[in-house]
């Protein structure tokens, strides 16, 4: 559920209304009504009577909350009624296991914690002697702090003239403090465990659901988890602490106040086959199962790319591409970028590339590709890949060559029988087959500075408003060509 | 459809889509029942094999004697350049409403993508939702703006997919955010469409 940050900041991150998840399988529970005649059965109740009663029920896995034995008496306050229920069935086992008195829930031990130490910083404030012989002497030293700043209060300065106490820590079980006891519940859980065998355990995952089920182990101990909150959160740049990203704060709605997004900032890279004439549909918007989608790449069968490094920026970019001679990951693959350097014009307003591209139609790579697969005279078969050569250019796009071998996904046959462990790393993973090319893109360009703006590069402090600086940045992209047949 | 789908196929030559006036395209393959409780905001695609369940719509109230009968109720109302992939069921959620189970209207926003064999039942879906294959979305789910189903979930009943979310697996849980960028991309060429981004190219290259 989403909620604005200072509700969270205030109420805490856990919904306190009536929102809970199923303990089980994390699904919404749903208030359902149920009477105690008809429990059990699955027989509409249409007969009101005085012995109505409402369960939290879950409508994918059916758990509901009859399996711990919780009920409810009227379909709202859930929360309330769920701490009643808690706290009676915690004090109703303290009774019955008399001889240990210790606290089963961890709430109840971390109240009587934090109320002893914050009456040990009230007893404890002595300024006259703040280096006592006590070696945990810090929260009191805290006070004196907090004192000198605010003043003391009236209770502190009364505490004071009486007689101060040097701080110590908790003692027993109302202050606190529990011991560690090997008692016989252990040996307990573990016949129980055996006894119930795999199934009639949880996961760690379910006890981590909700504080309540952190001592749960086993099915029927689960207690139902408050539904958990979500705020929205702005996105600070890691080294100037610019706002990068602020939505707006309302709930539900996708706005943004302030959004820097870095596909406008630097040059895009796409990578489409050379060879085939229609574009390949578009992986994300498959219409109907068993579309076409890329051919699986042939082991050892080069393959050519084209890649084309769009410009988002206004000034002219000098790109240099670098990347790995093959790729990394269990199945390499050779990759060879033909010309790894070379510039893209600068991107201009949308109706100038609406302009551009009227007056050269012959920048359209795709429509010629497709003119040629149609009238069968292919110009672009004809030509050759050459090495240092650029392919295409737009106003603010190149295109260039990437060559890629794909690699085996069987190794190489060996002579010498493999050791286990060689066998166990040659075992592909899931998406192992898949041809992924880190490439690394550094972008140089010459910017003029707008008046205001502060240069980062200490040699371009001196610039002013007008003159150019050189400006430069460098990332690591991921190009994704295909699975590799097996 | 405020209007009956054949109504406007003139043309002789039976092409895969009848286009309507507002420009949905609606395949002659889908499955359409109670077509006059279904509204489609127009470039909305209708895909082969799609059932759409119109005719399970809320009963109309009983009319007093005398009285004009209501004009028809809606059950499915879709957006703008909304996008349903083949052989996905749609069919809108019942309720228990005063002791009697009664079917609540759905509500599907703009730009929206449903994947081939989904089943949805949900109550409503947001604008720029991405929905995967075979995605379940079982009865009375609210799936917020701009959220992306994975492939394959199955989101509980009632449960609330919050805006900007990632959810999957079996029950749907929440598995990350969408990131700031959803939804912005040129949209020009194939590779540039993005999932939450406008939809209509992808409904112009439909044919
Ligand atoms: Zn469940
Ligand atoms: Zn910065």
């Amino acid at each position: 559920m989403s909620v604005t940050s200072s509700a969270v900041k205030g109420d805490g991150n856990r919904c306190s209304r009536s929102c809970y998840n199923c303990p089980s399988c994390t699904s919404p529970l749903q208030i359902t009504h149920v009477s105690h005649r008809d429990e059990g059965l699955l027989k509409p109740n249409d007969a009101a009577g005085d012995d109505e009663t409402y369960v939290l029920q879950c409508q994918f896995c059916d758990w509901s909350s009859l399996e711990i034995d919780v009920r409810f008496s009227k379909p709202t306050k859930i929360t309330e009624q769920l701490a009643k229920q808690q706290k009676t069935r915690t004090s109703s086992t303290h009774s019955t296991t008399a001889s240990n008195q210790k606290p089963l829930d961890h709430d109840e031990k971390f109240t009587n914690l934090v109320s002893f130490y914050k009456d040990q910083l009230n007893d404890s404030g002595d300024p006259q002697n703040p280096y006592s012989n006590s070696p945990h002497n810090s929260p009191a030293n805290l006070a004196r702090i907090m004192s000198l700043y605010g003043g003391l209060s009236y209770n502190a300065l009364k505490k004071t003239r009486e007689k101060p106490q040097p701080m110590r820590e908790a003692l027993g079980t109302p202050e606190g403090f529990v011991s560690f006891h090997a008692d016989r519940s252990d040996s307990e859980l573990i016949r129980r465990s055996q006894a119930s065998g795999w199934d009639g355990t949880i996961t760690s995952e379910q006890q981590d659901s909700a504080p309540s089920n952190y001592d749960s182990r086993f099915n029927g101990e689960l207690w139902p988890s408050a539904t958990q909150l979500r705020t929205k959160r702005a996105k600070r740049c890691k080294t100037c602490r610019h706002i990068i990203a602020r939505p707006e704060p309302n709930v539900g709605n996708m706005r943004y106040k302030i959004r820097l997004l870095a596909m406008n900032y630097i040059p895009r890279l796409m990578l489409k086959s050379l060879h085939s004439a229609t574009p390949l549909a578009n992986p994300a918007f498959l219409l109907k199962p068993g579309m076409p989608q890329a051919d699986d790449l042939q082991p050892h069968k080069a393959q050519q790319y084209i890649l084309t490094v769009k410009n988002a920026l206004f000034e002219t970019v000098k790109i240099s591409l670098a990347t790995p001679a093959t790729t990394p990951g269990k199945v390499a693959s050779r990759v060879t970028i033909l010309c790894p350097s070379f510039t893209v014009g600068p991107a201009g307003e949308v109706w100038d590339e609406a302009l551009s591209a009227s007056n050269e139609p012959n920048s359209d790579g795709d429509r010629k590709a497709a003119m040629a697969s149609l009238t069968g005279s292919s110009e672009s078969s004809e030509r050759q890949p050459e090495a240092g050569k650029i392919w295409e250019k737009t106003r603010n796009s190149t295109s260039i060559i990437v060559e890629i071998v794909p690699g085996a996904l069987q190794p190489p046959p060996s002579i010498v029988p493999k050791t286990e462990q060689q066998l166990t790393d040659e075992e592909l993973g899931e998406d192992d087959d898949v041809l992924e090319v880190p490439v690394y893109v550094r972008a140089e360009w010459e910017a003029e500075i707008k008046p205001g703006e502060t240069v980062q590069a200490k040699k371009d402090a001196n610039a002013m408003p007008g003159e150019k600086v050189s400006k430069e940045i460098g990332y690591w992209v991921v190009l994704a060509a295909g699975r590799i047949a097996g | 459809m405020s209007r009956p789908a054949g109504s406007t196929a003139r043309r002789s030559v039976k092409t895969e889509y009848i286009e309507t006036d507002t420009g949905n395209k609606i395949s002659r393959r889908a499955f359409i029942e109670g077509k006059q409780n279904i509204m489609l905001g127009g470039k909305t695609v209708i895909m082969a094999g799609v059932h759409l369940r119109g005719d399970l719509c809320r009963k109309p109230e009983r009319v007093a004697e005398g009285e004009k009968e209501k004009p028809n109720t809606t059950a499915v109302s879709i957006g703008r350049a909304t996008v349903v992939s083949t052989n996905t069921v749609i069919r809108p959620p019942m309720r228990l409403h005063k002791g009697q189970m009664t079917f609540i209207p759905m509500r599907i926003g703009d730009n929206v993508f449903i994947g081939p064999n989904a089943h949805i039942s949900s109550a409503s879906i947001s604008s720029h939702v991405y929905i995967g294959e075979n995605a379940v979305l079982s009865p009375l789910c609210i799936v917020k703006e701009g959220s992306k189903i994975l492939p394959n979930t199955v989101v509980p009943p009632g449960m609330t997919v919050p805006a900007g979310t990632v959810v999957g697996g079996r029950p749907a849980r929440i598995l990350g955010e969408v990131g700031d960028g959803w939804g912005q991309g040129g949209g020009v060429e194939v590779e540039d469409w993005v999932e939450g981004g406008d939809l209509r190219p992808l409904v112009r290259s439909i044919k």
